[in-house]
């Protein structure tokens, strides 16, 4: 059985945080999706979306889908998003799939949250 | 006066914004105060010249031709060494000096004597030696003035030009250009009806019209100081656009920059031919005038009415007419407006009969020089706004002093070759077949004016983007390069099914290895199961040889022959006829893993009607394992009574992505199953919002149409949808073609709902309106895509939302160049971020036709 997903939203100086636990993956209630909300932060006008991954245990390929449909909106706006404290296990499939090539993956948050105000 | 007021002042004449009003004024100051002090000194000049043999006013032009390259270059030095303000300053002292020698040479020609007093011993000295030459050669001062005038012009302008430069950027200056070309218009109508008067009332003589002008230089003397007194703080405003000084903009330099540059060389062609066919021009000019009037007071008057003329009719011209027609017909055809309406003119010559010999070529050389004082000014600085700064810097001085005067050496060579081989100094009285004969010329040189102006035309536009970069990669091109999405879906679902059975996940594998681009990494990657992908730590899960599920499974899998079995029992009738018994069976277990197993299952058996029956069952399955592996074989077998059945789960955000996949599966056919679906209102919106993307993956002529046919229904549910499928065939499928009319239909109704957006702003946060804007803005953009360059397209809306001000001018230039006049009016003021509020919504209001 899935570990439901439960998606915090926080603010730090203008980034959106996602604080995500559970499993991002296909379950057979509809619930809300990751692209969803991050369509909702594009509408209310914020470029810069960082992904706390910490608390994800697993992601299938409709969390991946979600990951990249929700990279897809924000890149294509010109904003960010950005992904930190993802497993190693998550890391090295990310890794293996290149999917790691496309997301800007990050090891620490607090870092991540500083590198959006690089160029 | 405060900045506001004097800005709103100005926007009678030009788009002044904010802090730029004060150094706006002054450089209209001083670009009036040097064109006054011109047309006084010009009528001289002409007047003095015509006086003389005709054979000499090709030698005076053939002068300022030669030597005209030494001035350039000790003008590039001195831009080079002194300091910009210390420059100007020098320069402009230099030209009242050697006005008042001037006045004091062509005084003594007149009285034959000094008359002014002097000093010393010595300078009574220097003067009676000069006095003696001076009148044993009249012709040298004419001819030395004439030299100095061309001089003075080219070096009052090109120093004006390099103000503009030092003190705006680009796209400032561009915007201002017709502010300064008024106030040189008017500067000139002034000198030219001072000159008028002087001489029509016989006030002053001829020569004591020089003058005037030293007093006029010294007002632009101080106009300048204040320019750059005011410097330091327009820069603050000015951004990264503003124009550097020149580092070595000597003439070899600049003449390296012209070769080096084949637009700047087209440039420098179109600019010479224009200019060939001016000298010309004015020699048919001239040739009529001397004809008509003997004497130089009246000759002075002729001339200096004539320039009044048509500088009064320039500025009407220019005020009622160089925007709108820049704006209107872009620069296309303002560049070809006077070499086609001169074509017509001087062709004009071989059909007038001799009486009006002289308004002809008063109306031709009038012709002529309002166009260069109004619309091809105004075009040639737009012309070097793509060329990089620095060499802009070299190119444009070595064009406009040394090319030019080239150029109208050439025409006097041609003039003089043309006399002596036609005998012109022994056909008195036939001055309308020498007119005639010289128009041969002249029509030749227009002709080739005009082919290089459609030369640099097409040039423009790819010089115009070189400096547009891009700011970032598209999210489809960074992931295409990247990854591949489908294996990689694939893989996170084998990995999944591990944990489910191993059938499944053998099932999985079996698809995967299949395909050739797996890599060892990947393929080490499936040998384990999901909960040691969680359990395991990184450096464990590079090491799974001894830790796969199946040890030698990977290379069991990758033996082709092996392969080929599985294959062949996969294809046995009697494997199918088990299977078949079983599929209603399993199909409706209520065990999970067997719907799942057989759902995956399906898609490797023969598509029978037990199989396709069953198959039906399973996209219906209310788990949504079940049916994304449902619909996975249903991708393979394309049954067409399974399309209702996809459309459905396109409501399910958990099984959209697997129903589109399976719908594009189907191939182009699948289209005429989706269009109705799409344009019924009766079905849900999730399901219709998911259907574009179907309809992009299949990419051919018949989806664009559907998307573009659904993109008219204007349903704002939809939109978004429909414009990100169009934008993706677009990229994918070049060769795909879309109705331009329906595409701009569709542009202008979508900002035109853009527009609304800034004139009437949602109830709301601003963040929220401005998200909007930028969303909407997107779509535009990304529907221009079908009708221009995709990549242009793309380059110029990263760099208005995120491009330097020197990148966001050179991306607004290009889409004013692109767009047609009715989507430029709309697009345009919603993108220039240099607009203030109010300017904006004035302008959207004017696009929009509202009150």
């Amino acid at each position: 059985m899935a570990t439901p997903l439960i998606i915090k939203t926080r603010e730090v100086s203008s980034i959106v945080v996602f604080d995500i636990e559970g499993e991002i993956s296909r379950q057979d209630t509809p619930q809300v999706t990751l692209s969803s909300l991050v369509q909702d932060e594009l509408d209310r006008g914020r470029r810069n979306i960082l992904l706390d991954l910490s608390g994800v245990g697993f992601i299938d390929s409709y969390g991946v889908g979600e990951i990249l449909a929700s990279y897809k909106s924000i890149q294509n706006l010109g904003g960010r998003l950005k992904l930190c404290r993802i497993s190693p296990k998550l890391l090295l499939i990310f890794k293996i799939t290149g999917l790691d090539r496309v997301l800007d993956i990050r090891e620490d948050c607090s870092r991540a949250l500083e590198s959006f105000s690089q160029a | 006066m405060t900045d506001g007021r004097l800005e709103r002042l100005l926007r009678g004449f030009g788009d002044v914004r904010g802090r730029e009003a004060r150094a706006a004024l002054a450089l209209s100051a001083y670009f009036f105060l040097i064109t006054a002090a011109f047309y006084i000194i010009k009528p001289v000049k002409e007047s003095l010249l015509i006086g003389i043999h005709p054979a000499w006013w090709s030698y005076a032009d053939l002068a300022t031709a030669l030597l005209i390259g030494f001035v350039v270059a000790l003008n590039a030095r001195l831009l080079d060494r002194l300091p910009r303000r210390t420059y100007l300053t020098a320069s402009l002292l230099f030209f009242v000096a050697s006005l008042l020698v001037f006045w004091l040479v062509f005084d003594m020609i007149r009285t034959s004597q000094v008359q002014t007093p002097v000093a010393d011993s010595s300078g009574i000295l220097f003067l009676l030696w000069a006095q003696t030459v001076i009148l044993r050669a009249p012709l040298v001062p004419v001819i030395v003035f004439s030299f100095w005038a061309d001089v003075f012009i080219a070096m009052a302008v090109t120093q004006f030009w390099i103000a503009v430069n030092d003190v705006l950027h680009a796209h400032q200056a561009k915007r201002l250009v017709g502010l300064f070309v008024t106030g040189g218009l008017v500067g000139g109508i002034a000198g030219a009806a001072i000159a008028f008067l002087a001489t029509t009332l016989k006030a002053v003589k001829v020569e004591t019209l020089l003058l005037v002008c030293p007093v006029l230089l010294l007002l632009a003397l101080v106009t300048v100081n204040f320019v750059y007194a005011g410097r330091q703080r327009i820069d603050a405003a000015a951004g990264d656009g503003r124009i550097g000084p020149a580092a070595g903009a000597g003439a070899p330099a600049g003449f390296g920059q012209v070769l080096r540059h084949r637009y700047l060389r087209l440039l420098a062609a179109m600019l010479a031919s224009a200019i060939l066919a001016g000298t010309l021009i004015n020699y048919q000019f001239k040739t009529a005038v001397k004809s008509a009037y003997p004497g130089d007071q009246a000759r002075t008057s002729y001339i200096a009415g004539f320039l009044l003329v048509i500088l009064a009719v320039s500025t009407v011209f220019h005020l009622l007419t160089t925007d709108r027609f820049l704006k209107t017909y872009g620069i296309r055809w303002a560049i070809s407006l006077a070499p086609l309406a001169l074509l017509l003119g001087s062709a004009a010559v071989f059909v007038i009969p001799a009486v009006l010999a002289l308004p002809w070529a008063s109306l031709v050389r009038g012709a002529d020089k309002g166009f260069d004082n109004t619309l091809s000014q105004s075009v040639r600085e737009l012309l070097y706004i793509p060329v990089p700064a620095d060499v802009k810097y070299r190119a444009k001085i070595f064009i406009d002093m040394f090319v030019s005067k080239f150029a109208t050496g050439c025409g006097a060579l041609v003039f003089l070759g043309l006399r002596a081989v036609r005998n012109f100094d022994y056909r008195a009285g036939q001055d309308l077949a020498i007119l005639r004969e010289i128009g041969v010329l002249t029509v030749a040189a227009v002709l080739v004016w005009l082919v290089l102006t459609r030369l640099v035309y097409r040039e423009y536009p790819a010089v115009l983007k070189q400096p547009i970069r891009r700011k970032w990669t598209p999210a489809d091109e960074v992931i295409r390069e990247h990854v591949d999405e489908d294996l990689t879906l694939k893989v996170f679902n084998t990995i999944q099914s591990r944990e489910r059975s191993t059938t499944l996940y053998l099932m999985n594998i079996f698809d995967l290895v299949r395909r050739r681009d797996l890599t060892p990494d990947l393929r080490g990657l499936l040998g384990l199961k999901r909960d040691e992908i969680k359990a395991r730590g990184m450096d464990a899960l590079f090491d799974v040889g001894g830790a796969a599920f199946f040890p030698g499974l990977e290379e069991a899998v990758d033996d082709p022959a092996f392969r080929r079995e599985i294959e062949l029992v996969f294809l046995l009738p009697v494997y199918q006829e088990i299977m078949a018994q079983r599929l209603g069976e399993m199909a409706a277990s209520p065990a999970e893993l067997d719907r799942i197993e057989v759902a995956k299952l399906i898609g490797r058996m023969v598509p029978n009607p037990p199989t396709i029956e069953a198959l039906g069952r399973l996209l219906r399955d209310p788990s949504a394992e079940v049916a994304l592996y449902a619909l996975e074989s249903a991708a393979v077998h394309r049954h067409p009574g399974h399309v209702p059945l996809i459309l459905d789960q396109l409501a399910n955000p958990m099984l959209r992505a697997a129903a589109q996949t399976a719908l594009a599966a189907y191939g182009p056919g699948v289209a005429a199953l989706v269009a109705p679906a799409l344009a019924s209102d009766g079905t849900p919106v999730e399901i219709r919002r998911a259907l574009p993307e179907v309809l992009a993956r299949l990419g051919t002529q018949t989806a664009a149409d559907i998307l573009l046919d659904g993109l008219g229904r204007r349903d704002e549910a939809l939109e978004q949808a429909l414009v990100d499928a169009l934008a993706k065939i677009r990229l994918d499928r070049p060769e795909i073609r879309f109705s331009h009319k329906a595409v701009r239909l569709e542009l202008l109704g979508l900002v035109r709902r853009t527009c609304e957006i800034v004139l009437d702003p949602p109830a709301g946060p601003p963040a929220e309106a401005r998200a909007l804007l930028d969303i909407r803005l997107k779509r535009v953009f990304d529907l221009l895509t079908l009708l221009y360059p995709p990549e242009d397209i793309v380059k110029a809306y990263q760099n208005i939302l995120q491009g330097t001000a020197q990148s966001t001018d050179y991306s607004l230039e290009h889409l004013d160049m692109l767009l047609d006049r009715e989507l430029k009016g709309l697009l345009l003021p919603l993108v220039d971020a240099g607009l203030s509020p109010e300017e904006r919504a004035q302008r959207l209001r004017r696009a929009l036709r509202l009150k």
